[in-house]
């Protein structure tokens, strides 16, 4: 599956499921001649046309033009030393996005229990819990510099720049 | 002028310069952040500040990010940001011959004449442009709002396809919230936090900052520069020799910088060239001429300041840093465009003041804080992303103190990621989120007015030129679109 096909798909699927969220707005005897509906329906209508064009040119692609669809944007980029550095190339390792999840999981985490352990301890635990996931090997110096990492943006969050943080349950406990 | 000036010493305006340009050029110095997610990082921070000292900071983050990115090109041959890519050729080649320090010292004394070039013309550019202020309807507003709209047909990048469902995904996430005439909740799925819509502040968090995040932790580790560095400026026969890429780089930075889709990257490049075409040393480019880094300098820079032309007066973001810096006026309630200049004549003296500061603290601060910025590029990679993601999860939750944004921030930075995965280019998404409130509402308005009548959009005068000069953007991207696709397959 190429990622025309992937993104088609995907875009094709939210404009659906748009189009039918935008039947569910409720009329309104305040409504204008275009009404709260109009505009949503038709970028709605016009994200599956696009959709549909991308799924429809990706498959003609890969079954009609294979041998010709060696265009610029599939042959291989010339490897230059300037090009390959950029943050302008695609990801292409399965690899890459796993990492990817995972450190969106580790943000998720951090979300889910910084209401109860406070804005210290996630914090410390976030920044463990990165520098472990990208590769550095785990010892007595990853846990200071993220204890000492969270106390450091307490400090400068909280203290100096007055702005608020999640506490927590301590509170309450103490 | 003089109030302009002085608010400089008076207020926290100077400060703010100083401290934005040094977050920039330690956040252009690191590869893999670019000038928009060093702004994108510093933007929640802005929330509970004085509006023209929050401006005056992201934009001098901009001018510091700028220079930031041509440390890592002269020193490690991989450009901090995109800009700096051309600069690379030349720069990393003076290195190689022992010359790092004339090299960045030519980068910064370049940076200071473009970025102080473009801070004229952007005076001199946008000011006119607010006599036309008070004509402006609902009808303009939303024929405005189209202009900005067909920049995405010239940033859609290697698909246009692509380029138009992304924009169109950012009107879709613009309608979530309150109705802008009835007043209905749309797309709120009962939730209060959504009544207000969707903050920019959180997509720009979250597209740039941890797309970009959640992007490199696939990355391998780059290579890491010199441990010390010191920074040499010109001698007044090489003062004399950059003066010609110099004023080349400043008139390809204007010139890109107020084109919609422009950006420094083609600019610096255009002025590289055109700076070798010039040259009375040709055979030196590639071999570590210093008017090699001169000319793509001055440029980028100068886009810089020349990138808020379209911004200011129309509220157009024509770059990515752009819509990061419309995000923070919009935050604190300022919409940029030709009421701007009406309503908040001082935030924008105020800025042209910070800009002016920013330039001139980018010499002092480039040079003193070289050593503490290889300090920061040399850390290990895992540290680095540690520390940006606690900045980032800690920025979003300061600005409304809720965890629903942060965990909506997440979400966009996933977004953010599958968009790179999918080689969908971002800024017609910031587009689409950041006009098509305005695009909406005044469509709507405007034909409330005109009783249903389309053809009040032709018969306003205003609003006939702006709809004209976006269909010559969208048919000139076009044609050039087509262009390169027919001289790809032929090659």
């Amino acid at each position: 599956m190429d990622r025309d096909f992937a993104f088609g798909t995907a875009s094709l699927v939210i404009s659906v499921g748009y189009y039918w969220t935008t039947t569910l707005i409720p009329e309104s005897q305040l409504a204008d001649v275009i009404g709260p509906r109009g505009l949503p329906t038709m970028y709605a209508l016009l994200l599956g046309g696009l959709s549909l064009i991308l799924i429809g040119r990706s498959l003609g692609v890969r079954f009609w033009l294979k041998p010709a669809a060696t265009t610029a944007e599939s042959r291989p980029q010339p490897d230059t030393a300037v090009s390959d550095k950029t943050r302008s190339k695609p990801r292409t390792s399965k690899d890459g996005a796993r990492r990817a999840v995972g450190t969106l999981l580790i943000g998720c985490l951090y979300v889910a229990v910084v209401p109860w352990l406070g804005y210290v301890m996630s914090l410390a635990g976030l920044l463990f819990a990165t520098i472990w996931y990208q590769g550095a090997v785990v010892n007595r110096q990853v846990v200071i510099v993220s204890v000492a990492g969270a106390v450091f943006c307490w400090v400068l969050f909280v203290l100096l720049m007055r702005i608020p943080q999640p506490s927590g349950l301590w509170p309450s406990l103490l | 002028v003089i109030g302009a000036l002085t608010s400089i010493f008076t207020t926290a305006i100077g400060p703010a310069a100083f401290a934005g340009v040094a977050w920039g050029i330690l956040g252009g110095a690191l590869p893999g952040i670019s000038p928009s997610i060093t702004m994108a990082l510093l933007l929640p921070f802005t929330y509970g500040m004085d509006p023209t000292v929050a401006v005056v900071l992201l934009a001098s983050t901009y001018v510091g990010a700028e220079y930031g990115g041509s440390i890592p090109a002269i020193l490690i041959r991989t450009p901090g940001t995109n800009a700096a890519a051309a600069t690379v050729i030349d720069g990393y080649a003076m290195k190689e011959q022992g010359k790092a320090g004339e090299a960045l010292g030519i980068s910064l004394y370049s940076g200071l004449v473009g970025g102080l070039f473009g801070l004229v013309m952007l005076v001199l550019l946008t000011k006119p442009l607010s006599t036309v202020a008070l004509a402006f309807t609902p009808t303009s507003y939303f024929a405005l709002g189209v202009l900005g709209l067909s920049v995405i047909a010239s940033v859609s990048g290697e698909s246009l396809i692509r380029g138009l469902m992304a924009g169109l995904l950012g009107l879709m996430i613009a309608t979530v919230g309150t109705d802008p005439v009835t007043g209905l909740n749309r797309f709120t799925f009962g939730s209060p936090e959504l009544l207000s819509g969707i903050p920019s502040i959180l997509v720009m968090v979250g597209l740039f900052a941890i797309g970009e995040l959640l992007a490199q932790s696939g990355e391998a580790n780059l290579p890491s520069p010199a441990a010390t560095a010191r920074i040499r400026f010109p001698n007044a026969a090489l003062w004399r020799r950059l003066a010609r890429p110099q004023a080349i780089g400043s008139l390809m930075g204007t010139l890109e910088g107020v084109m919609p889709g422009g950006g420094g990257t083609i600019s610096a490049f255009l002025a590289y060239n055109e700076a070798r075409r010039w040259s009375r040393h040709q055979e030196e480019f590639g071999k570590g001429s210093p008017e090699g880094i001169a000319a793509p300098e001055a440029a980028n820079n100068t886009v810089a300041c020349t990138a808020l032309v379209p911004m200011l007066s129309l509220g157009i973001p024509s770059s990515n840093s752009s819509a990061v810096l419309l995000s923070g006026f919009l935050m604190h309630g300022l919409v940029p465009g030709p009421m701007l200049f009406v309503k908040s004549p001082d935030v924008i003296n105020g800025l042209f003041a910070g800009l002016l500061t920013a330039n001139i603290a980018m010499v002092i601060v480039g040079y003193v804080i070289m050593t503490p910025c290889l300090w920061l590029v040399n850390r290990p990679k895992p540290y680095l992303m540690a520390f940006i993601y606690a900045f980032v999860v800690s920025g979003v939750y300061s600005v409304e103190a809720s965890l629903f944004h942060v965990g909506l921030a997440l979400g966009f930075g996933a977004l953010g990621f599958a968009m790179r995965f999918f080689r969908v280019p971002l800024l017609p998404m910031v587009l689409g989120v950041m006009l098509g409130f305005m695009v909406e509402s005044n469509y709507r308005r405007a034909l409330t007015l005109a009783s249903g009548d389309a053809l009040i959009f032709f018969r306003d005068p205003i609003s006939a030129v702006l709809l004209g000069i976006a269909a010559l953007v969208v048919t000139a991207s076009l044609l050039r679109h087509l262009g390169h696709r027919a001289a790809s397959v032929n090659s």
